[in-house]
């Protein structure tokens, strides 16, 4: 056994820099998977069908591509089309949030679908305004059935952060190799990362079990 | 107040309501019953386009339901529903539920809203029961909510789809009573009905449906006991 993790010790507050630099894209992924992924869902269950088709044809492009390759095909063709040099941090918030709203769309619309019909009837005899309707009466509700599944959405894009490690963003996941290859020995930092990236999940699934607890008050 | 002119409905191949017309004015208490799958249901939902009639109109204070499909949901505000699932909003109290449609859809400010639901909670008997969640009700309690939340809109006209069909035998009296109050105030209704006794003690009218027409209608006391046509005299036999 050729195990030192006593070796890593120096390199302990820049791997642990990274989980802010991961929280940081993550969070602002999430956000705009959730608004867009809103948005889509809205237009899947609406009555406009060219906006549908757009929302299908959208869940179908990226759920249909890999992730990597959408990543990579934002960091390297925008200033090869436009000029404009895009960093590796909106890069990675543009392709996690726009992959991540095709399945948040899909997940919030069968959510909305799942709704008992009687409280949008309900709704529509009392004379709620369609978009009344759907912000305090529909989305609330489907929220609460929606939550698991959501989370785990949250989780899988937290996870799969690690892969903006290619396009040289420095998240924890890169952090580790950099320590690897000064170090030559890999295992290590790359044990220590995975508790964080472990820790990070955990943190993640309590959250959604205290949101969860809230909205069971009215049951 | 509402008038029907030959209307019908499709559900695809299907006819549901045949060529029906008819009329209905101010503080009448009309009851309309009929064998399951009658169409009475799909005819109320149409007073109020939740469902969409296939061909007909429906005028309602003199405006064409079908034809002011765009801005339905102010002449909804006018004509309150209840439905046999009573579809309380389940994520709001009992006072949420009955201020939210006049502040979101009317604008009325909140604590006129709060007043009005506590003078109507008070009146279907269920004041001290504003800060509850529905799913903490009976049946029969939610139901008069149900009312209470309609009432809170201040319509002109009540529409009733099987108000007491889902309810355990003994809170149906608490929900006939509160409707029996609404009754005697003045208030307008169209109640789909399985409720004989309610029917002939406080409708004004009786339209009685089936297979989609409708075939007979005339004050209670003359339908029930002298039906003109076999199919209400077949029906009667059976439910009384």
């Amino acid at each position: 056994m050729n195990l030192d993790f006593s070796q890593i010790i120096p390199y302990i507050p820049f791997m642990l820099e990274g989980i802010w630099v991961t929280l940081k894209f993550v969070f602002f992924a999430i956000i705009l998977g959730s608004i867009l992924g809103t948005v889509l869902a809205l237009f899947k269950i609406g009555s406009a069908k060219p906006l549908k088709w757009f929302a299908d044809a959208y869940t179908s492009i990226f759920r249909g591509t890999p992730l990597i390759l959408q990543l990579m095909i934002i960091y390297y063709s925008i200033p090869q089309l436009t000029g404009y040099d895009i960093s590796p941090f909106l890069s990675a918030i543009l392709a996690f949030g726009l992959n991540s709203s095709a399945y948040i769309s899909e997940i919030i619309r069968a959510g909305i679908q799942a709704v008992d019909k009687g409280q949008l009837e309900a709704a529509q005899a009392l004379g709620v305004p369609y978009g009344a309707m759907m912000k305090d009466i529909i989305l609330p509700q489907a929220l609460k059935n929606i939550l698991p599944a959501l989370m785990n959405e949250f989780i899988t894009l937290t996870k799969e952060s690690a892969i903006v490690s290619t396009i040289g963003y420095l998240d924890l996941m890169r952090r580790a190799q950099v320590v690897g290859a000064d170090l030559f020995r890999n295992f290590e930092p790359l044990l220590f990362v995975g508790v964080i990236y472990w820790c990070l999940v955990m943190g993640l699934t309590v959250i959604g079990r205290m949101v969860e607890r809230r909205l069971k008050l009215s049951d | 107040m509402i008038d029907v002119q030959a209307l019908s409905k499709k559900f695809g191949d299907n006819l549901v309501l045949s060529d029906i017309t008819t009329s209905i004015q101010q503080g009448e208490v009309v009851a309309i019953i009929g064998p399951s799958g009658s169409g009475k249901s799909t005819f109320l939902r149409c007073l109020n386009l939740l469902e969409t009639p296939s061909s007909g109109n429906i005028e309602v204070n003199g405006k064409n339901l079908t034809a002011s499909k765009k801005d339905i949901h102010k002449i909804r505000q006018q004509i309150g529903m209840v439905f046999q699932h009573f579809h309380l909003f389940p994520h709001m109290t009992v006072q949420d539920n009955l201020m939210y449609a006049p502040m979101k859809a009317k604008g009325v400010k909140k604590h006129a809203a709060e007043e009005k639901a506590r003078q109507l909670l008070e009146r279907v008997g269920l004041g001290q029961k504003a800060k509850a969640y529905p799913n903490s009700l009976s049946g029969g309690q939610k139901q008069r909510v149900a009312i209470a939340r309609a009432l809170a809109m201040e319509p002109e006209l009540m529409l009733f789809d099987e108000p007491t069909s889902a309810l355990d035998p003994e809170m149906v009296k608490e929900v006939l009573e509160v409707m029996k109050d609404l009754a005697k105030s003045g208030m307008t209704m169209v109640v789909v009905t399985h409720e004989m006794g309610f029917a002939r003690e406080v409708a004004d009218r009786v339209l009685f449906l089936d297979h989609g027409v409708l075939v007979e209608e005339g004050e209670p006391e003359s339908f029930f006991q002298q039906p003109k046509s076999d199919r209400a005299r077949n029906f009667l036999d059976k439910v009384l």
